[in-house]
């Protein structure tokens, strides 16, 4: 079933799959850049709201100049929401509310417009769930511009949003303002969204920025290697998700939607290191309760072994 | 209201670091509000370099307010400040400032090393790496509270008192003449009080500035020499051995359940449960 070595070379090869491995690969280096920050600083649920508040802009770019439209209207989107959103979410309390309010009002918006296009069903389809085997040449030129920029932006900024992130009380007492610093993350989360929404889907593009970063901290406690490791894995299950996606349609018959596979397969490492890492963490914790246990640790033990559990109680 | 007389209080001629200043901060009728009533009215005092002064109230009395008012961080709505002879944010780079740090995330993937390197990065700035000034300073900082040898374990794994040392030195490694505390001994065992108590104590001597919020009153004893009493104005302020009072205290805690280091004032009223909860910032 699954192709061998020379195989898959030959497959990237096709034109189209080269494209669709370019921008996978683009996207999955800087969602996992840009998604550290979005991890430390729990942003999850800001970014779902910028990734729904750039739809808008994707459909009326769509209605006004057809595909070609699509990108520069949800550029704009992205731009206005990142500054919407950074302060809304800076009101503090009720920002929660604030997000849930400008991401539901911003989605709506995109579907009554495009549901006043003529089949817009496949419309609505595309732009939700992107085409990611069928992207042009322009496009791929559009991704890498924008991820490489969006990219550029948290590099540039990189320590002072790790300071910000850790600790802000200190972060201002050190001189610095954290305006700036959230709306160029902020910018930089949107324009991921923007740059993926086509390819990868408006909603999908998401995982990329959330599911590696949360695999790599499972891998690593070290911060210096949370991006590597989540730009790799990010970039490997890019790569096998593609494989996937082309051997269902090619071989099985089947045409899943190639970017949901990418996501799923991102979702099944995420899990399976997630077994690992608990499974881990038992069996340090049962050996560190097997010499002397803690009070804490007296329950497990006697699960495992009623010798250990009595001699530790 | 008691205000410091720069010409009682000790050490105030030890190695003035302000440019010539006599005082390292000057408050004349400061008002500190983050826009609805005051959290902190009237507060007037010179403090000169080299002092040290305790900031004693309950919760919400404004300790907090007055440090972060220092730095520029909360908006003086009336009176006038100084900090090292010029305005709180141009003085900002000679401030060190260590925050509580209950809350930092533990599970945080960084170093101590990295954390202590914090404290340099606003010098560093855009696009450049840490230098080896850098690298020295925060070395450095790290031999100086006493945690050379833990600079490579995740912050998260130290212990509380370890943790605090390594936020002082990150503030230490801007070699600030003013150093601001925020409840600095909150939890920490006797090891580590000792630790950062013998720090201060340097830091003093070498004409650092220090202002720190406390509950501690011995530690108020053991670092400062100066007292103020705040309870959202200055309730009094002046050396310690004549404002640390047992009648002073009281009216700073005044109608306020506030725990109190038992052995240094034993006769205040308990006040079981009822806490002042004017939280702010």
């Amino acid at each position: 079933m699954f192709p061998s070595f020379p195989e898959i070379v030959q497959i990237l090869s096709l034109p189209f799959m080269t494209r669709s491995l370019v921008t996978v690969v683009v996207l999955a280096v800087a969602g996992a850049l840009i998604g550290v920050f979005v991890n430390l600083r729990n942003l999850e649920f800001i970014s779902d709201g910028l990734a729904h508040s750039v739809f808008p802009g994707l459909v009326v770019g769509y209605v006004v100049a057809g595909t070609d439209g699509v990108f520069l209207g949800a550029l704009i989107a992205a731009l206005v929401a990142s500054v919407l959103l950074t302060v809304v979410s800076r009101r503090g309390v009720g920002s929660d509310a604030g997000i849930a309010v400008v991401l539901a009002s911003m989605f709506s918006i995109g579907i009554v417009i495009v549901s006043r296009q003529s089949g817009y069903v496949s419309q609505l389809e595309d732009l939700l769930f992107g085409r990611l085997l069928t992207v042009t040449d322009s496009q791929v030129r559009q991704i890498v511009v924008v991820g490489v920029i969006a990219t550029l932006l948290v590099v540039a900024t990189w320590r002072a949003q790790l300071f910000r992130a850790f600790d802000p009380q200190g972060f201002r007492a050190a001189g610095y303002r954290e305006l700036p610093y959230d709306v160029v993350l902020n910018v930089a989360v949107a324009l991921v969204v923007v740059a993926g929404s086509q390819a990868i889907g408006n909603l999908l593009v998401l995982a990329l920025l959330i599911v590696p970063v949360a695999v790599a901290r499972l891998i690593t406690t070290h911060v210096a290697w949370v991006a590597p490791v989540a730009a790799v894995v990010s970039v490997l299950c890019g790569g096998v998700g593609l494989l996937v996606g082309y051997q269902a349609s090619v071989v099985g018959g089947v045409s899943p939607s190639p970017s949901a596979v990418v996501v799923l397969v991102m979702i099944v490492v995420y899990l399976l290191v997630l077994v690992a890492y608990v499974l881990g963490r038992q069996v340090r914790l049962w050996r560190l309760s097997r010499p002397a246990a803690g009070p804490g640790l007296t329950e497990r033990a006697e699960g495992r072994s009623d010798a250990q559990g009595r001699s530790a109680a | 209201m008691t205000v410091t007389d720069p010409s009682t209080s000790r050490d105030s001629a030890a190695a003035p670091r302000a440019g010539g200043a006599a005082a390292s901060i000057r408050l004349e009728h400061a008002t500190f509000s983050y826009g609805g009533a005051p959290s902190l009215a009237d507060v007037t005092a010179s403090i000169p370099a080299g002092e040290a002064v305790a900031l004693i109230g309950p919760n919400g009395s404004g300790k907090s307010t007055l440090l972060k008012g220092i730095m520029g961080l909360v908006p003086l709505v009336s009176g006038s400040l100084s900090v090292l002879g010029t305005s709180p944010r141009q003085a900002l780079r000679r401030v060190g400032y260590m925050p509580q740090t209950d809350d930092l995330d533990p599970n945080f993937p960084v170093t101590l090393r990295q954390v202590v390197m914090m404290g340099r990065y606003r010098q560093i700035g855009w696009g450049r790496r840490p230098g080896k000034e850098d690298r020295r300073a925060v070395a450095a900082a790290l031999e100086r509270v006493g945690l050379a040898d833990e600079a490579s374990r995740k912050f998260g794994d130290l212990s509380g008192g370890q943790q605090q040392r390594g936020i002082l030195a990150r503030a230490l490694t801007v070699d600030p003449a003013i150093l601001l505390l925020d409840e600095p001994f909150n939890g920490l065992d006797r090891t580590n009080r000792d630790a950062l108590l013998t720090t201060l104590n340097e830091l003093r001597e070498q004409g650092v500035t220090v202002v720190t919020s406390t509950h501690d009153l011995e530690l108020a004893r053991e670092v400062c020499s100066t007292v103020m009493l705040l309870n959202r104005r200055v309730v009094a302020c002046g050396p310690i051995e004549t404002t640390l009072t047992l009648e002073k205290v009281e009216r700073t805690f005044e109608g306020v359940g506030v725990e109190i280091d038992s052995h240094t004032v034993t006769t205040l009223p308990h006040g079981h449960g009822h806490e002042h909860t004017r939280e702010h910032g």
